[in-house]
């Protein structure tokens, strides 16, 4: 026994056993062939424990569980604490709400990961290669074509037609008629206002030409048309529906993708350079599918009459009830089936473009693969999550909000706050639903990273931050006001998209791109569902015709406040400029 | 008027590299400035390999890497050496790898009071 020991020995005997091997034992010895050359080394697979593997799953898993964890719980938890504390009502079927939650976070997470494996591998190679093989109409289709696809994939898009069973058929026939009857033109007319906008935004990158005209053109007419619906008593139910079309676009999927196919045509073209390559395609992604939704209820409007579409509705009700509910028309398989629909064509499509036309092979096929299948899957759950979670909990809070200041049947004590204090409570309730829901939105924290790197850190990461989600709660709150007060739509967007556009007119460039894409970006797949789920049963509440439309007001909050904050950041660095500028010459004399 | 200017050259160097999954390398330059290394430097790469290696279990793996070079005195190295990989869990399949090499010399701004107390002791 050695009487005297390092404690630098001791602690590495105690913390970590280190033992030497010789790397030599390990590499493989090279093997010849009969006429004496070198065989190809081929590594054997690894063998893993159990513990290896958990070892190994566990961050993978865990990383990833956390992330949609923490943008989605604290909105579920903000809901059902404030219908506990401030409505008093417990929330109903709470078991089947939280299994619904459950699997919106699951389905999220297997969602986005399989994006980030499947999807964007396939689009990043079809916007790398699709230049290179065609001529430039042909990838402006193929742009256009994608387009339309994603917009099915959309799981936004799904809440849609969830929300569309809550809309009432007498009280909004044309809204039902669109929402139910007229799903697939619906959503083939809003997928074309995303291909457009592919289309669009791809030429912009390609000819560098500034958003502003871009802006000009496509919402003066859309303003117009909106004003023109808004005239009509059965056409301005539908301007909510279609405003709000054009926040349910740029989800998760649209954004990626279009953005990655765009960038990758742009760069093949040497022109992906630009800092703000990328920004506008999805400010236009927002805007041309409300135009397409006017245009498709306006042609609606012309083709049927009223007392046509009620006899529609109700023969199509009838159909319905008379033939008991197919299997795949129940769920939780037509939550299933919607999934299926969302990403197999798109894939289909997708690949086909690629071995078809392309003829150009995929790296890492297995792992690819892999993703698809991730993605499939996670749709379907997040899909049923959707359905039992999101649409329940957003559907309740927004049937029970109005408790706080208005008698509601079948419950008693209501209203539970003097009107006043009750309609307060209830706005507050949207801004800060608004403002949470925004802020744990993970678009938007990398949208605040780019943008201080664009701006020199003139802007900051969070001063961007704040103002998008003070945008956003504001637009929220002032939606439900609206939904409440019966205010009509297009008294609330004209001005506001005025505004807008008067403002742009004096904004630099960099900040209109940033303004404007800050809103599509930062809708994302848990706001989405629940603002629209909470505006529709609002609406049923208080007896509205439809409670579409806070979205489109959620949509353009954010641009005002971020457009006044990049002037602001102007004008103040312009002051400081000055002021050096002075304190220079003052120094001088 | 002409100032000599010095050179004084570091010895007794190391330097360890490690080379991680994108977004692991901060927490384990955490655990390396604890364990007194002065700074760091990461940029990103991109290996392959391993997850091939893992078959199915590759898709756990990022292809994308962090690759943090770590100046060590000889005297710290070992102790840095141990703590970055416990901290990067180096010991999980496909989490990474780590060397460390003796420099010959080392060159870079030394505080000035620094130099003055060694001169001293010299």
């Amino acid at each position: 026994m050695p009487s005297h020991i390092r404690y630098g020995d001791f602690l590495r005997e105690a913390t970590l056993q280190e033992h030497e091997v010789s790397y030599n034992l390990l590499t493989p010895v090279p093997q010849r062939d009969a006429s004496g050359n070198d065989l190809p080394c081929q590594a054997p697979p690894v063998a893993l424990r159990g513990k290896d593997i958990s070892r190994l799953l566990g961050p993978y898993v865990g990383t990833r569980l956390v992330y949609q964890l923490r943008a989605v719980l604290p909105l579920g938890l903000y809901l059902a604490i404030f219908q506990i504390l401030v409505l008093r009502q417990p929330v109903m079927d709470a078991a089947i709400v939280i299994l619904g939650m459950m699997a919106v976070i699951l389905g999220l997470m297997l969602f986005m990961e399989g994006l980030r494996l499947g999807l964007m591998p396939f689009a990043e190679a079809i916007g790398d290669q699709l230049p290179r093989r065609l001529g430039l109409a042909a990838v402006l289709f193929v742009a256009f074509t994608l387009g339309v696809g994603v917009t099915f994939a959309e799981p936004a898009i799904g809440a849609l037609q969830t929300v569309g069973a809550l809309v009432a058929p007498e009280r909004a026939p044309y809204l039902f008629a669109l929402l139910n009857l007229w799903t697939t033109p619906l959503v083939l007319v809003v997928g074309g206002g995303v291909g457009l906008a592919a289309v669009a935004g791809t030429m912009r990158l390609l000819y560098s030409w500034s958003l502003k005209p871009f802006l000009y053109l496509s919402l003066l007419p859309t303003l117009a048309l909106t004003l023109y619906c808004a005239n009509d008593p059965h056409l301005s139910t539908v301007i909510g529906l279609a405003w709000d079309c054009g926040g349910v676009t740029t989800g998760p999927v649209t954004v990626p993708l279009v953005l990655a196919l765009g960038i990758g045509i742009a760069a093949s073209a040497g022109k992906g350079d630009t800092s703000l390559s990328g920004f506008g395609i999805v400010t236009l992604a927002s805007i041309f599918p409300v135009t397409g939704v006017l245009l498709l209820g306006l042609i609606l409007k012309l083709s049927y009459s009223q007392a046509e579409v009620m006899a529609l509705i109700a023969a199509n009700a009838q159909v319905s009830a008379a033939s008991p509910a197919s299997w795949f028309e129940t769920t939780p398989w037509l939550e299933i089936r919607g999934g299926l629909q969302a990403i197999l064509p798109l894939v289909l499509f997708l690949f086909m473009l690629l071995k078809g036309v392309l003829r150009h092979g995929l790296k890492d096929r297995g792992i690819v693969l892999y993703g698809l299948l991730l993605c499939q899957l996670g749709m379907i759950v997040f899909n049923l999550g959707l359905s039992y979670g999101l649409a329940k909990l957003g559907g309740q809070s927004g049937e029970l909000l109005p408790s706080a200041f208005t008698a509601l049947d079948g419950l008693a004590g209501t209203p539970l706050y003097p009107y006043v204090t009750g309609l307060a409570i209830a706005l507050a309730f949207a801004f800060l639903l608004g403002f949470g829901a925004t802020l744990a939105e993970p678009a938007l924290n990398a949208l605040g990273l780019t943008v201080e790197d664009l701006t020199n850190g003139a802007f900051r990461k969070s001063f961007l931050m704040y103002a998008v989600s003070t945008g956003v709660a504001l637009g929220v709150g002032i939606g439900v006001f609206k939904v409440v007060a019966g205010v009509p739509l297009f008294w609330l967007l004209i001005p506001a998209y005025g505004a807008a556009l008067l403002l742009t007119l004096v904004s630099d460039e960099e900040f209109v791109n940033i303004a404007w894409d800050s809103a599509g970006v930062t809708t994302g797949p848990v706001t989405v569902p629940l603002v629209l789920a909470m505006g529709v049963g609002l609406g049923g509440a208080v007896k509205a015709n439809e409670g579409f439309g806070i979205l489109a007001l959620a949509s353009i909050g954010p641009i005002l406040t971020v457009l006044l904050s990049g002037l602001w950041v102007r004008y103040m660095s312009r002051k400081a400029e000055l002021q050096e500028q002075v304190s220079q010459a003052e120094a001088s004399s | 008027m002409s100032q000599t200017r010095e050179l004084t050259v570091l010895t007794d160097v190391a330097l360890i590299t490690c080379i991680v999954q994108r977004g692991n390398a901060d927490v384990i330059v955490k655990a390396a400035q604890e364990a007194g290394a002065q700074g760091a430097t990461i940029h990103f790469g991109r290996g392959m390999g391993v997850r091939e290696r893992l078959g199915v279990l590759g898709v756990a793996v990022n292809v994308e890497k962090e690759i943090i070079s770590i100046v060590v005195s000889l005297e710290q190295a070992d102790r840095v050496f141990k703590r970055m990989y416990l901290a990067g869990n180096l010991d999980t399949p496909g989490m990474g790898i780590m060397f460390m090499k003796r420099l010959e010399k080392v060159a870079t701004y030394i505080p000035h009071d620094i130099l003055k107390k060694l001169e001293k002791r010299g």
